[in-house]
């Protein structure tokens, strides 16, 4: 029996970058699981929390709750930082209301980041991908720290023929994105910025792997404003490369 | 411009300032690291025990105060509560009138080598570092009453000789670089321009040591309170802990009210993390015990001992969301780990009206608002990404980014001053964020509520960006966006993921499917740490002691006389102090009289050797431990340069806890566990040995 899961998809992806959703799509079904994609889903609500404004994050998590509550299957989200609002964001925005806390842990539990969920729930980490050219791998810190996904991501990026892995120097820094962090406070947010391309480009890769689309515009717009040939791709985008 | 803003673009365009953030970011994380492999257990299980504790004890702190505070009255300790800062100032300036009028007509005191010249008749404090200090303002009421408050940690006596706050609660003076120190040096001490840090610290040395021996106050703070014992543990590097706590006749220590732990053994637990986290090192050089005023025929040590408890809005803060923050041990690790901490320094943190806070960093961001107020203080908590480094450098766990979190929410409160939101109830969400931003996410909360608003704000959205931006994929937005300060934006797609997905679907199905199914092991356990070979304490021992400079020779009650002769015929030394000869091995101190060795036995500071014997020692640490009491002072190894300790084989400890639970630890007026020669890396964090405490360690263990 196929299983099926529901894509929730981030809203960065379905309005900015729709190419990595379509190669998300591509993976999971390759990997042998049918997609299904709720169309009334929106955003998660992560930006209204992060900025301390609640009741506008409750709205929305009350209306995704109710979205994916429709179907029993695993929901897929290819953002560490979205998987980290549902699975601990909820939670704090429900400890008041235990009819609601209830509902949001339930959807947590069926909560998995793409990476996650294709190595440790699917027990694959050989795509059969292919990739000419140097990799580096950049840890969204949401993905690392509030969601404990590391090893999954690079085991997938280890079994990708013909790439050539390099390590990105102080990893684990953040890029300095952080939402509307990176519009309220523009000047620290673009110093952080420049450490993060300065360690891209000591680490001799072309090509820098993330599994978040906010830590992947942001450098991206970075790299395209220096006007630098190096680009960041979404881990999806790697994956689906091979398969084409 | 707000007052934040504009001291983060002050911070950004100094480039002595990033030099120094950088150095300290990179030194003090790396160390952290390296000083976490050598602990006793694996870091995780010691830092979620240290959280259980510090967690219990908040939860139950009115119970653990009223414990803590009857042994410390019972233990000979004047205990005073502040409710607020103008309180706990007072309290200090009752105890200094009080000691003037006592007095009356002072001595006459030698010369002295003062940076800040005073008036003759006022009185003098020797200061240790204490953030509860800072966070009271109390320098500027001593300075106002006429009292002089000399700072004696080398950082913060630095950034009070240029005027400047501390820009970091463990390393004050992080922002300069030697060059700024040996300037201000220059200009205050009148030294010659120097960049050599050990010259700079031998400067500070020589002007500081007069003020112990001068002082009338000694002013401390507390690291920690222990409940059961009613101790005071104070902790510092460079010795001034020790010298202000033992020298002047009267030692005040400032406490804040959460700094507490049940027992003894939960101490210990936080002696290790604390400096580990704060400077990399296994062990603070001292460590002060401290549990009443000098004893019947003690020759040192305060005759009066006050602590002041302050609240100072902890009670208030206590009973918020924020409640997790005054757990902190205030080790400044989650500061150097900061990506935005290490942009701003600790200058930048200021508050609406420009104000600074004592406390800044990821730690500061939640507890100015906690203490002082949202008013002022929220808008720290948006400088923050939210990376959650700050969490994960904590040595007692605390849920950083959650704190900042709810900060952001408005769930801060008024503080301590009990300020009132201009804004308003209900529309404290989104605290420190501009109107504009709220708007923002508001509507957008509107478009996202309802799939056809949402996709309507998609259409509306790739229409206007194409109009913008028709053929380049990003968008070049002005600076004033923010995001366009330094960034492209990318293009809206004209065809959302919605849209294309259908599309796709049709391709997908002729596909053909790839899969090389691996089962991995879903876990990789952590890495235990392999437990180190076994050593005799003895050898253990030694091994850490050589580690921290200093020497180890083994002897027999024969031979050491002869050994000590040696050494101190090596460096001359005809003249020196010791303990009794009832606390030291039988026939030593007459043996050395035959030699032609004069030997006091009341400290003096023109002496420069001390011979002490110890309680005890810790084999994990190399840590002396020695006990204050009549004819064996503690003094005799903390004024000389050279400390000669003389240990019994028998005597050497596994490890800390042990050594704390003796009972001569708990019922010593005050007990000094030494580690090594006194250190600081105040500049630069470049280590320097040998600053207010012995510069050299010798021990001969019998």
């Amino acid at each position: 029996m196929t299983q099926t899961v529901q894509l929730f998809v981030t809203c960065l992806i379905d309005t900015l970058q729709p190419q990595i959703g379509e190669a998300v799509v591509r993976v999971l079904e390759r990997a042998g699981v049918h997609v299904a994609f709720p169309q009334e889903q929106t955003c998660c609500g992560q930006p209204a929390f992060n900025a301390g404004m609640r009741d506008d994050a409750r709205k929305m998590a009350r209306h995704t709750i109710k979205i994916f509550e429709k179907a029993p299957d695993p929901i897929i989200i290819p953002s560490g930082s979205c998987a980290a609002m549902i699975r601990h964001g909820y939670s704090e925005l429900f400890t008041d209301d235990p009819k609601w806390l209830a509902r949001a842990q339930a959807m947590a539990e069926r909560t998995f980041e793409f990476t996650e969920f294709l190595v440790d729930e699917l027990g694959i980490t050989d795509l059969g991908a292919q990739f000419s050219g140097s990799i580096t791998y950049h840890p969204s810190c949401h993905l690392l720290r509030g969601v404990g996904v590391d090893r999954q991501p690079r085991a997938l990026l280890t079994n990708i023929r013909d790439a050539e892995f390099h390590e990105l120097p102080n990893t684990e820094e953040c890029c300095g994105f952080g939402g509307v962090f990176s519009v309220e406070h523009p000047e620290i947010s673009a110093e952080m910025l420049y450490r993060k391309i300065n360690n891209i480009e000591n680490s001799g890769a072309d090509t820098v792997v993330t599994c978040d689309t906010g830590c992947l515009m942001h450098i991206n717009g970075g790299l395209h404003r220096q006007g630098k040939n190096l680009s960041v791709k979404h881990i999806a985008e790697i994956l689906d490369q091979a398969q084409r | 411009m707000n007052p934040f803003h504009a001291q983060i673009k002050k911070s950004l365009a100094n480039p002595v300032l990033q030099a120094a953030l950088d150095a300290n970011a990179e030194k003090r994380v790396q160390a952290r690291q390296t000083a976490y492999a050598s602990l006793p257990e694996p870091l995780e299980i010691m830092r979620q025990r240290a959280h259980a504790v510090r967690s219990e004890t908040i939860q139950n702190l009115d119970q653990y105060l009223e414990q803590f505070i009857a042994k410390s009255e019972e233990n000979g300790i004047i205990v005073h509560r502040a409710a607020d800062a103008t309180q706990a100032r007072q309290i200090v300036l009752d105890i200094a009138q009080n000691l003037t009028q006592r007095r009356g007509e002072r001595r006459d005191k030698i010369k002295r080598y003062h940076a800040i010249p005073r008036e003759p008749a006022s009185l003098l404090i020797a200061k240790s570092k204490t953030m509860v200090s800072e966070e009271i303002k109390l320098n500027a009421a001593l300075e106002a009453a006429g009292i002089q408050a000399v700072e004696t940690d080398l950082g913060e006596y630095i950034v009070q000789l240029r005027g400047e706050p501390p820009s970091h609660i463990i390393t004050p003076a992080v922002h300069l670089r030697r060059q700024e120190v040996g300037e201000t040096f220059h200009e205050k001490l009148g030294i010659p321009k120097t960049e050599d840090i050990p010259t700079l610290t031998d400067a500070a040395r020589a002007a500081l040591r007069q003020t112990f021996l001068d002082a009338d106050i000694g002013l401390s703070g507390v690291n920690f309170g222990v409940a059961e014992t009613g101790s005071l543990c104070i902790v510092t590097n460079e010795g001034n802990g020790r010298m202000v706590t033992t020298i002047p006749p009267v030692h005040i220590a400032l406490m804040g009210m959460e700094r507490l732990v049940p027992a003894l053994d939960d101490l210990a637990l936080m002696l290790a993390l604390l400096p580990s986290s704060a400077t990399g090192q296994k062990i603070t050089v001292y460590t002060q015990l401290i549990h009443g005023p000098r004893g019947e025929d003690e020759v040192d040590g305060p005759q009066e001992r006050h602590l002041i408890i302050l609240d100072n809005g902890r009670s208030t803060l206590r009973r918020t969301p924020l409640n997790d923050a005054l757990m902190c041990i205030r080790c400044g690790a989650c500061l150097n780990a900061c990506p935005i901490f290490r942009e701003l320094g600790g200058h930048a943190y200021v508050g609406d009206s420009g104000q600074g806070t004592p406390y800044p960093g990821p730690i500061g961001s939640v507890v100015s608002p906690g203490l002082f107020g949202q008013v002022e203080f929220g808008h720290l908590a948006q400088a923050s990404t939210l990376c959650g480094a700050c969490k994960d450098a904590c040595p007692v766990d605390i849920d950083l980014p959650e704190m900042l979190l709810r900060v952001r929410a408005g769930e801060a409160g008024s503080g301590a001053e009990g300020v009132q939101s201009k804004r308003g109830a209900g529309s404290e969400a989104g605290i420190g964020l501009p109107f504009s931003v709220r708007f923002g996410l508001g509507l957008f909360t509107w478009a996202s509520t309802s799939m056809w608003r949402f996709r309507l704000a998609q259409k509306l959205a790739a229409v206007f960006s194409g109009i913008l931006s028709p053929r380049a994929a990003y968008i070049h937005l002005p600076a004033f966006t923010g995001w366009g300060y330094s960034k492209g934006f990318p293009r809206p797609a004209r065809h959302p993921f919605r849209e294309r997905l259908k599309h796709q679907r049709r391709d997908a199905e002729s596909a053909e499917r790839i899969i090389r199914k691996n089962r991995t092991a879903s876990t990789t356990p952590q890495q235990q740490k392999p437990i180190s070979n076994i050593q005799y304490p003895i050898s253990r021992f030694e091994t850490e002691l050589t580690a921290l400079g200093g020497t180890f020779t083994r002897c027999t009650p024969e031979t050491l006389a002869a050994e000590i002769l040696t050494l101190l015929n090596a460096r001359g030394f005809a003249e020196i102090m010791a303990w009794e000869q009832d606390h030291l091995p039988e026939g030593l101190l007459d043996s050395l009289r035959e030699q032609g060795i004069r030997i006091e036995h009341t400290p003096h500071p023109k002496l420069q050797a001390g011979i002490t014997g110890a309680l005890a020692a810790v084999a994990e640490t190399g840590t002396l431990a020695q006990t204050s009491g009549a004819g064996h002072p503690q003094s005799t190894s903390l004024l000389p340069n050279i400390h000669i300790a003389i240990l019994r084989e028998n005597t050497i400890y596994a490890n800390l806890p042990q050594v704390l639970n003796l009972r001569e630890v708990r019922e010593a007026p005050s007990v000094a566990l030494i580690s090594g020669p006194s250190r600081t890396a105040d500049i630069e964090m470049t280590l320097t040995i040998g600053v207010h405490g012995p510069g050299e360690v010798h021990v001969f263990c019998i």
